[in-house]
């Protein structure tokens, strides 16, 4: 663990606190923003380049511009306004989060690996598109076609749910 | 294997969880979820990285892609709901009462 | 054709109980009178051919219902239908007016069929139902009344103390069958008589079927109910707890003479029972002031007269004395009914006297049936008495004891049937209104029976004069070797027997006649207030019996709400664990999505740490 993976991870989690504590939303989103492409760095750290950009580029740039749209549209930026009606639910969710936490601290702690480091960096050959792209357009072809498919759903759904007149809600 | 950012993912997922259940803005749940959804694919990295192995990468790019088309349906939802109901707040959303 | 007996009344039972209400007066009663003179008419013809029989197979598993008419259950069943029709006659009259009469002559036919069932029944199961239905008439005619609570109480008593008895009687069967294999009287017979030796058990089943006869035939320690059966209407009084019913517990004995003739030590108890029964009834009679309870007593009393008479070995003295009880017992009854109706309902002798200028056929019947019971010389009364006596000497179980004792109750008998009679008919007119004679149909019928209490004796005189009732019965009763007193002594002892009842009647007539214008010695007011709460016999039971059972079946009572309830709570407890569960439907997205994130992150720990 070297201390550029050190600083990442300070600063993966403060991103991430903020994006759960901020109460202004925009504020919110941009720092969840941040941490996109945080994580995006971090994968090309871990040899995963291809994705790293996609990650930067598609959650960082598609995903959270769309969430501050929405924001914006909705003149929701002071998002949580009235009185809490579960006010003891913070507490307990905060219970939850440590306790999952741990468990999967638990869990992960039994994780191995069979490469040596140098190796296993060796076969991800970078996590380039170069190499990447025959797996994905070859051994997860259908998968890939699903996931479009999907896509093309989701893009429909998202439209006809929001047709201006009798649509709207159906 | 870097142990490290597995612990960072979890953390991350804590913290998305934490999100989930204690935000109220419906906006804001679904950023927390998204957060999840990545701390899940970091993890999913960092085996790649341990294993070697290209195909979990290509996993972790079709997830990427699920959450987008899934925000892409909850947030328009949540305009929806915001049309007839003039809120976004979760908790307005309470009629399953009983 | 035997059937038939049995179903002329019961038809009438059925026709009356389900059209009843649409008769008018007084075909009611003119149609139950009738069948029953029908059946009366069938069983002398019947009996005149030689006896009849009736059997259907399987009735029960391994038991068929069978039917006899020999000449005991033929001479009981004529007694049952002739004394039967002529107090259907007298109801006719007695309960013109009355809101249930239909109802009334419907369970009235339905007593007759019934008590035909027990007298003519071949098979103890038969006579059991029939023991049964009498019982259940009995219940229906003592609270024929119901709306007064006093008569339905006296009912559900009536019931209840036979009851006791019917479990006797039913153990009794039990150990019978379990014995011989057969509940068929004639092949019970046969078992008995053709074995040297006897079965253990036998004397145990003597004994059960005993106390079944002690229940119905109100015998010490099961009296209790007779007094208060008087709550009834006089002519049910008179047929059920006088002349029939009653009996049935002698005509047990009888019939099952072939087991009691081998049993001597069950014999003696029988007999002493009889006595001390005679006795109690005897002392009772003194104290009464209900005109009807005085005669219960009386009847009572003369019951213990009949068991004595069983007990001893004289079954057919028993049944002698059966028929001329029914005569005289029922003509007090009817001849009180007369009086009460004359008198507008009135039934304490207190408020009666000198009612034989007033009633003068009525009079007349009472005091044939006083001097009858008292066993006045000639009358019916007299020589079935005499009989009774007579064959405690000669009869294999009896003794000079029950001889004595038998004399002495003899002499109290008199006194209280000088009382009874004194008490009503003599004297000043001590009450209010104007008393009327009652209508012919009312008093012909006494007419009638006050000719048999009269002349009925005449059946069986002792040696060396004429006996047609022992000849009579003897195939259907055991044989017990009586040794005959000379005739010298046989008369004498009837000399000394009307000595004694003349002198109990005399006695009598000087102490009652201006009984309430006396002063009377204090010894004999705490006996007659003893004697009018029945030796406190009723006390007795009530205190500890009765009432602890009712306190046990109310405290019962409250526990079996009390597990109700419980069953309710917890059916309640269940819809409270659903109301708590239906919190955790708050409508709330983000409390489920606590839970479920909640337990998932404990499945996962678990999971993982295990």
């Amino acid at each position: 663990m070297s201390l550029l993976d050190l600083l990442m991870g300070v600063l993966l989690l403060l991103t991430g606190f903020l994006a759960v504590r901020l109460k202004n939303a925009v504020h919110a989103a941009l720092a969840l923003a941040a941490n996109f492409v945080l994580v995006g760095v971090v994968y090309m750290l871990l040899e995963a380049r291809f994705l790293g950009w996609i990650q930067i580029i598609v959650y960082a740039g598609a995903i959270m511009v769309l969430f501050v749209f929405v924001i914006m549209l909705l003149y929701a930026a002071q998002a949580e306004v009235g009185a809490d009606p579960l006010p003891a639910l913070r507490p307990v969710a905060a219970g939850v989060g440590a306790v999952g936490f741990l468990a999967l601290a638990f869990a992960f702690s039994g994780a191995k690996a069979p490469l040596a480091s140098k190796a296993a960096a060796a076969a991800l050959a970078g996590g380039t598109a170069h190499a990447l792209g025959p797996v994905v357009w070859q051994t997860w072809l259908y998968a890939v076609l699903l996931v479009a498919a999907l896509l093309l759903v989701a893009t429909v759904a998202a439209v006809t749910v929001l047709r201006p007149g009798e649509g709207g809600g159906r | 294997m870097n142990f490290f950012y597995l612990l960072v993912s979890a953390a991350l997922f804590a913290l998305g969880a934490y999100g989930v259940l204690a935000r109220r803005s419906a906006i804001l749940v679904l950023m927390s979820v998204e957060l999840m959804l990545n701390a899940a694919n970091l993890a999913l990295v960092v085996f790649a990285r341990a294993w070697g192995s290209l195909e979990a990468q290509a996993v972790a790019l079709l997830l990427i892609a699920l959450a987008a088309a899934e925000v892409a349906v909850g947030l328009a939802l949540v305009v929806a709901i915001y049309r007839t109901r003039e809120t976004t707040l979760v908790d307005d959303l309470s009629e399953l009462k009983g | 054709m035997l059937l038939l007996v049995i179903l002329l009344p019961l038809a009438g039972f059925l026709v009356l109980g389900l059209f009843g209400r649409r008769f008018k007066e007084p075909l009611p009663g003119v149609l139950a009178s009738a069948l029953v003179f029908l059946s009366f008419l069938l069983v002398g013809a019947l009996l005149a051919s030689g006896g009849a029989r009736f059997v259907l197979e399987d009735w029960l598993p391994g038991i068929p219902f069978a039917l006899l008419l020999d000449p005991l259950s033929g001479y009981m069943a004529l007694v049952v239908t002739g004394i039967g029709f002529l107090i259907h006659v007298y109801a006719i009259g007695y309960m013109h007016g009355d809101e249930g009469y239909a109802r009334f002559f419907a369970y009235f036919n339905f007593f007759i069929a019934m008590m035909l069932t027990l007298v003519l029944a071949d098979s103890y199961p038969v006579m059991f139902v029939g023991w049964e239905g009498v019982g259940l008439a009995s219940f229906l005619l003592i609270g024929f009344w119901y709306t007064d609570w006093k008569n339905a109480k006296s009912a559900r008593k009536a019931f209840i103390t036979n009851r006791i008895g019917d479990l006797g009687f039913l153990l009794g069967m039990a150990l019978l069958y379990s014995l011989f294999g057969t509940l068929q009287i004639s092949e019970l017979k046969e078992a008995v008589e053709g074995s040297l030796v006897l079965p253990g058990g036998l004397a145990l089943a003597g004994l059960l079927l005993f106390v079944g006869a002690v229940g119905k035939s109100a015998q010490l320690p099961l009296m209790v109910w007779l007094p208060d059966a008087m709550a009834g209407p006089t002519p049910v009084s008179a047929l059920i707890h006088a002349a029939t019913m009653v009996t049935a517990g002698v005509y047990l004995l009888a019939r099952s003479s072939f087991l009691y003739a081998n049993l001597p030590d069950v014999s003696y108890w029988i007999a002493v029972v009889g006595l001390l029964t005679a006795l109690y009834g005897a002392l009772s009679a003194f104290g009464q002031w209900d005109i009807k309870r005085i005669v219960a007593y009386s009847t009572i009393s003369q019951l213990g007269y009949m068991f004595l008479a069983a007990g001893v070995g004289a079954y057919w003295v028993a049944l002698f004395h059966v028929m001329t009880h029914a005569f005289y017992k029922a003509l007090l009854f009817l001849a009180s009914g007369s009086v009460i109706h004359a008198l507008g309902g009135e039934q304490d002798v207190r408020k009666m006297g000198g009612l034989k200028k007033h009633l003068p056929r009525t009079h007349l019947h009472g005091l044939v049936g006083a001097l009858s019971l008292a066993g006045f010389p000639l009358f019916a009364g007299f020589w079935s008495k005499d009989a009774i006596l007579a064959a405690t000497l000669s009869y294999p179980f009896g003794g000079v004891g029950f001889y004595l004792a038998g004399l002495f109750v003899a002499f109290l008998t008199a006194a209280y049937a000088m009382r009874w009679y004194a008490l009503v008919f003599l004297g000043e007119f001590r009450g209010q209104g104007h008393p009327h004679e009652a209508p012919p149909v009312m008093t012909v019928p006494n007419d009638v029976l006050a000719l048999g209490a009269v002349f009925a004796g005449f059946l069986a005189l002792p040696k060396p004069l004429w006996n047609l009732i022992e000849p009579f019965l003897a195939p259907a009763l055991a044989h017990l070797e009586a040794h005959e007193p000379a005739p010298l002594v046989e008369w004498g002892l009837l000399l000394l027997s009307a000595a004694v009842a003349l002198v109990g009647l005399y006695l009598g007539y000087l102490f009652f006649r201006d009984y309430f214008k006396k002063k009377v010695p204090a010894w004999y007011r705490a006996f007659e207030q003893a004697a009018l709460e029945g030796f406190y016999a009723d006390w007795l039971y009530n205190t500890f019996l009765v009432n602890p059972a009712k306190e046990l079946a109310f405290g019962l009572g409250l526990a079996d709400r009390g597990l109700d309830r419980a069953y309710v709570y917890a059916g309640g407890g269940v819809g409270l664990l659903g109301r708590i569960l239906a919190g955790l439907q708050t409508g709330y997205l983000r409390f489920y999505a606590a839970l479920i994130l909640a337990f998932a992150a404990l499945f996962v720990l678990w999971g993982v740490v295990r």
